[in-house]
């Protein structure tokens, strides 16, 4: 068991978000959130990777988790090559950067204030590929990718879920029908 | 000092409390003013059975917040910080009194309302640091966010008094010609006057553990209606 | 720890903006302050450690905020937040990168002020130590108030208040010290300040150190 949610529920003010949400995931497994915009999708994924605690209920978490925003958060005044080489060092981890950076078809030395959003979207998945998180949370990885950059995220996902799982909220029903072995439908609040 | 997690209403020891304090009040304050005048300040002296209990107590609320608020961060249950956060409001009641008496006192003892001595200025650093304590309480919006912040204000707020007594107490003695000191000018006391006192503070140590708890129980009924 | 301090002097470099204003602050200050208490040279020297330390300290503020400034503007604190380890090396990191700005500013300061406010500085090596001590003071709880008010809005205000009330002792000793310094005092007199400085540093190092993970969390 990487991750279990007991019976979460998360308000921000008055408002309930997520209401009593039990889940449990395996290693290797894919899960796809579906629901409209506000249904709580990237609060459920924030809750998941411990970024938020829930107001009741419990998430219990093995292994390390990786939060991919949307829009991606990076320094734009840093290159594509610094901020790999920091993210891997702060993480005490060692990878191939420069593999990773043509995989996905990344130019190093531009600083990511120059970079479109569909190459930072890249330079996230890259990351992610070399940090190899346990848990994966995606938030609507698919936006801002080209037909390519889908491709490669999909590929992405097949990969991570050899060793890891992976969450991702997406509206690309395609895509979550192509990746994901189960799908959780959250209403709107 | 925790109150059940949903009171309906406050507790029976909470009424105890304050009710031993108010009745006791006036007896405390007959005997303040019954109590002879001291020798050398007259009558002025008797302020001191408002002065001291308030400071005495302020620093015992303070005190309370610290502690309170390292049991929150370390156990993150909001019964503790709605104590700490109700202790703080009574002490900076009590502290305000104890230096607006002080003040009143001075300006006749001294000839000025404020003086750089060690204590006061030790004490007047602690009252704004709980002011900042409740201002940004009031900042935040996130309840657990809000609660940390404080706890954390609360327990580096509290750090401070040692050092700072000290670094005023060097700084005095370093510059200035002129030495105030509060245990210089101390009164000896006739037993009448001591009794007196120390009622006084058993009254108002009531008055705050009746207060903390009652307030703590709003602060709780506040909490609810927050999350209905 | 120096990975994160050394990458932020590097934002902070290439970011060109916050540190001109840092240094356009640092100047005006003092400047300010020269002409409104000269030009006998008497009372400016009197009030320079004064000026110098009251400078610092707003200095400070300035830094720390900014030292999470960024990584919320960017989004990029969550970041650091899902790194493994612990967190208190976050705040060590900010630490080290306030520190790594502060002490060359502080010897800036300290020198346009031997300029403006006819200061001698013979004693060049115990100023240094009491600028390091001082700053070091001002920063760690600047850096643990900065990260703790760092996802809240209207967190510029907040902080001098909070930051002043605690930070009174690092500003009588270092005041006092830095005088003592200037006024030719033996050292045995000034190393008394000097203690409560190292006191004042270490408990709040420690303490902030151990609650910035709780505060951080969640």
């Amino acid at each position: 068991m990487l991750l279990r949610l007991e019976a979460l529920s998360k308000r921000f003010g008055r408002d309930w978000v997520i209401r009593d949400l039990s889940l449990s995931l395996d290693r290797g497994e894919v899960v796809a959130l579906l629901g409209p915009n506000g249904s709580g999708k990237t609060t459920l994924l924030r809750l998941m990777a411990g970024l938020l605690k829930p107001t009741r209920g419990r998430v219990e978490r093995q292994g390390h988790a990786l939060f991919l925003p949307n829009p991606p958060a990076f320094h734009r005044h840093l290159t594509a090559r610094e901020h790999l080489l920091f993210d891997l060092a702060f993480h005490g981890a060692a990878g191939d950067w420069e593999g990773a950076l043509k995989r996905f078809g990344l130019p190093a030395e531009l600083p990511l204030a120059a970079f479109s959003s569909g190459m930072k979207k890249r330079l996230a998945l890259a990351r992610l590929t070399l940090l190899r998180p346990d848990l994966w949370l995606l938030d609507e990885p698919e936006t801002a990718l080209d037909q390519e950059g889908r491709a490669l995220l999909q590929e992405t996902i097949r990969e991570a879920r050899k060793g890891a799982s992976v969450v991702l909220a997406t509206h690309d029903r395609a895509l979550a029908e192509a990746v994901a072995d189960r799908a959780v439908w959250l209403g709107a609040a | 000092m925790l109150n059940a997690a949903h009171p309906e209403r406050p507790d029976a020891l909470t009424w105890v409390f304050l009710g031993l304090g108010l009745l006791l009040l006036p007896l405390g304050l007959y005997l303040a003013l019954a109590a002879p005048p001291d020798v050398n300040q007259g009558y002025l002296a008797r302020i001191m059975y408002l002065h001291v209990p308030g400071a005495w107590l302020g620093y015992l609320a303070f005190a309370v917040t610290f502690v309170y608020s390292l049991l929150y961060l370390f156990r993150q249950d909001p019964r503790y910080d709605r104590v700490a956060s109700a202790s703080a409001e009574i002490g900076l009641v009590f502290m305000g009194l104890a230096l607006v008496t002080g003040m009143l006192w001075a300006r006749p003892t001294w000839g000025v309302y404020w003086t750089w001595e060690p204590r006061l200025t030790t004490t007047a650093i602690l009252f704004a640091v709980y002011v900042g304590y409740f201002l940004l309480r009031g900042a935040i919006e996130d309840p657990e966010l809000r609660r940390k912040a404080a706890a954390a204000v609360g327990i580096l707020g509290f750090l401070n008094v040692p050092i700072s007594y000290m670094s005023v107490k060097w700084w005095r003695s370093l510059h200035q010609t002129q030495s105030i000191d509060l245990t210089t000018g101390k009164i000896h006391m006739d037993p009448a006057m001591l009794q007196a006192l120390l009622l006084n503070l058993v009254v108002f140590t009531f008055l705050y553990l009746g207060f903390v708890r009652f307030r703590g129980f709003l602060a709780a009924l506040e909490e609810r209606k927050e999350e209905a | 720890m120096w990975l994160l301090a050394l990458r932020d002097l590097r934002l902070e470099v290439r970011d060109r903006a916050g540190l001109l204003s840092v240094l356009a602050f640092l100047g005006v200050t003092l400047f300010t302050m020269a002409l409104a208490l000269g030009p006998e040279e008497a009372p400016l020297r009197r009030a320079a450690p004064g000026v110098l330390w009251v400078a610092l300290a707003f200095l400070s503020t300035l830094l720390s905020t900014r030292a999470f400034a960024l990584e919320v503007e960017e989004g990029t604190l969550e970041d650091l937040l899902l790194a493994p380890g612990g967190k208190e090396w976050i705040y060590f990191g900010k630490l080290l990168f306030q520190m790594l700005l502060l002490l060359p500013l502080s010897l800036l300061a300290l020198f346009l002020a031997a300029g403006l406010f006819y200061l001698p500085l013979e004693k060049g090596l115990p100023l240094f130590l009491t600028l390091a001590l001082g700053t070091l003071g001002y920063a760690s709880v600047a850096t643990f108030y900065a990260g703790l008010l760092s996802r809240l809005r209207g967190r510029e205000a907040l902080l001098p208040l909070l930051l002043f009330s605690l930070v009174v002792p690092v500003v009588l000793a270092s005041v006092r010290a830095t005088a003592g310094l200037l006024e030719g005092l033996p050292l045995e007199e000034v190393a008394s300040w000097w203690q409560l400085l190292l006191v004042f540093d270490a408990v709040y190092v420690t303490a902030s150190a151990l609650l910035f993970p709780l505060v951080m969390d969640g």
